[in-house]
């Protein structure tokens, strides 16, 4: 074979969207640069900057002079967590800020701080009103919120309702596959939900349905096609129609969801079980059962589209796993629920994270802890207990913490227990 | 490669670590489109070569200040895109063999884009032959450097390289014949 035709043909073999690809690293790549060079800035600011060692070297090292100002216990939890030796001395400070378990009450008689919850029961999906009372909305499989909590979005088999906090149904229709994992947008005016392995966007009125990306689409790429594990799509906060999910490719993709374009695209954390927006859509939080990460979101430059910078992981106890990660409203507070092992047996955590500190931890158990969700006004935690059959409902900041017991029981629509209710949202977040 | 002398290069690496965001950006300008396209070639899959590519590029700016100034950008640049490309190509091996018929999706199909039947034919090479491949016929590495590059004797390489050829060439001749007889 002639060199020359095999060279030619390898330079000149067209590649799809490599000019949208091309664009995306420049903007990725000056980001990274940019925020290596601010971390030489930092160094060089410091004292003995001058001799400031290599990159990595810095940004292991910067946080000591901060020490040395007496800067605040979070930190230093953050600095032991992120060394393996300081594992031990991170478990005895953990210890330390534990707080105890409230004595729990036998019924829900209020949601405390006020609010309607929305909980999976084996019956159906129950709204919890802020008296306490409950309703039960039907035999449906899941259900969300809509954003202020006007509607519920309900799913059943190959069935996608709306319905009114009653139970009244607005709307529904069939999909030709199994519907799961509804989310409203911000504006309430677009549902997106996954039908069999398809990602679908339906007008909050019942009306437009169309599918945005998915198996059954013509010319979907095998990489645009939907995650095997239902990873739930996300809305940017921001309003302005940009759609996270998550790729039978493992890609982190940003979808414009009124013209199906591509805006962004990232590899997605390993194993990947739930992601959303976080700091007002600055950042996407993944989750993965060992695993958190935020990586944050760049503002539309040229062309208009927003990027994926470089992923950051949250420190985490060795060996921990996530059980569930949440945000905080209107703050950029993530708090997550783990289990993990210590040298007595199971451990559960609820951490608190805030932007540039290390992890706060909130409640530490013995046994497992489940789903953990913020009140609407960030207030307030609930934990699930399910080893315990309580909710905990624990302040963030000032106040008493309290607990209901026997939660299979008082959340149940019949009164006869059934399995462990499953937490869809606490209404709501504006 | 095209674009910039080796003393112009030295010297964009030299501003980029002092700081250069413009440097940083020519650095990026001249070998995205090589690196992307050698990913590429590999690995077939655009999603996969971006990421690689990608990586690339951001271990570069990690290690900019270690990178030894006098030594040419490209090759370590390459290196990394090629060993990263061969990692991604042998897991994706790994994963089709054990997902096997449970596999959720059909087996990715060709792109219709790359009509050329050479690259088709490249596709079907095992992925250390298309890797030499690439880097000695895009990206124009000797026998010496590829070897060198991916940590392989050196007849190692000179045997995938004629293995690959030799198929490829099968290919094309066959695509001649068949042209013949139309």
């Amino acid at each position: 074979m002639r060199r020359d035709l095999l060279g030619e043909a390898l330079r000149e073999a067209p590649i799809p969207g490599a000019a949208d690809a091309e664009e995306r690293g420049r903007r990725i790549v000056a980001a990274a640069f940019a925020e290596r060079e601010s971390g030489a800035e930092d160094a060089r600011s410091e004292p003995g900057g001058a001799m400031a060692p290599q990159t990595s070297e810095r940004r292991r090292r910067r946080p000591i002079p901060r020490l040395a100002l007496g800067l605040s216990l979070a930190t230093l939890l953050a600095a032991l967590l992120l060394s393996p030796a300081g594992a031990d001395v991170r478990d005895w400070v953990g210890d330390a800020l534990t707080t105890s378990t409230p004595r729990p009450e036998p019924t829900l008689a209020r949601v405390p701080g006020g609010g309607s919850l929305l909980v999976q029961t084996g019956e159906g999906p129950v709204v919890v009103r802020p008296d306490g009372s409950r309703k039960l909305l039907g035999d449906y499989e899941g259900a969300t919120w809509s954003p202020h909590g006007l509607f519920v979005a309900a799913v059943k088999k190959r069935t996608l309702s709306a319905l009114e906090p009653d139970g009244t149904p607005r709307w529904s229709i069939t999909a030709a596959q199994r519907v799961s994992v509804p989310r409203w947008s911000p504006s309430g005016e677009r549902i997106a939900y996954l039908s069999g392995f398809d990602l679908r966007v339906i007008a909050g009125d019942g009306t437009e349905d169309r599918l945005l990306a998915g198996s059954t689409g013509a010319g979907t790429p095998p990489e645009a096609r939907i995650s095997p594990a239902y990873v739930p799509p996300a809305w940017s906060p921001t309003g302005e129609n940009a759609l996270a999910y998550v790729t039978g490719a493992s890609r982190l993709r940003i979808l414009d969801s009124e013209t199906g374009a591509v805006l962004a695209a990232a590899p997605a954390l390993q194993r990947i079980t739930w992601m959303d927006w976080a700091d007002g859509g600055r950042k996407i939080l993944e989750a993965a059962p060992g695993t958190l990460r935020l990586r944050p979101v760049l503002p539309a430059g040229h062309p208009s589209r927003p990027a994926l910078g470089k992923a950051r992981l949250l420190p985490l106890p060795p060996r921990a796993s996530v059980n569930d990660a949440t945000l905080a409203p209107q703050s950029p507070v993530v708090a997550v629920s783990i289990t993990h092992w210590r040298k007595h047996g199971t451990y559960s955590e609820i951490l608190v994270f805030r932007p540039g500190q290390g992890p706060r931890t909130l409640l530490s158990v013995p046994g497992s802890l489940g789903q953990v969700e913020w009140s609407p006004d960030g207030k307030r935690l609930l934990v699930a207990w399910p080893g315990a059959n309580q909710w905990l409902f624990l302040p963030f900041g000032r106040g008493k913490g309290s607990a209901i017991a026997n939660i299979s029981k008082a959340i149940a629509p019949s009164g006869r227990p059934t399995s462990f209710p499953q937490l869809e949202g606490w209404c709501c977040r504006r | 490669m095209p674009g910039e002398s080796g003393a112009d290069e030295r010297r964009l690496v030299r501003e980029a670590q002092d700081g250069s965001g413009a440097a940083m950006a020519r650095l990026y300008s001249l070998h995205w489109r090589g690196a992307y396209r050698a990913a590429y070639l590999v690995v077939h899959d655009a999603a996969a070569a971006e990421d690689i590519a990608q990586d690339a590029f951001l271990a570069a700016v990690d290690a900019l200040d270690r990178f030894d100034r006098r030594r040419p950008f490209a090759p370590w640049l390459h290196r990394i895109v090629v060993n990263r490309a061969l990692d991604w190509a042998r897991r994706e091996a790994l994963r089709r063999r054990v997902d096997g018929a449970e596999s959720v999706f059909e087996p990715l199909p060709p792109p219709e884009e790359i009509g050329d039947e050479m690259i088709a034919a490249l596709r079907e090479l095992p992925a250390e032959q298309r890797a030499v491949v690439v880097l000695r016929h895009l990206l124009e590495y000797t026998p010496g450097e590829i070897a060198r590059m991916l940590d392989l004797p050196r007849g190692t390489v000179n045997s995938r390289l004629r293995r690959g050829l030799d198929r490829l060439r099968e290919t094309a001749e066959a695509e001649l014949s068949a042209e013949g007889r139309r």
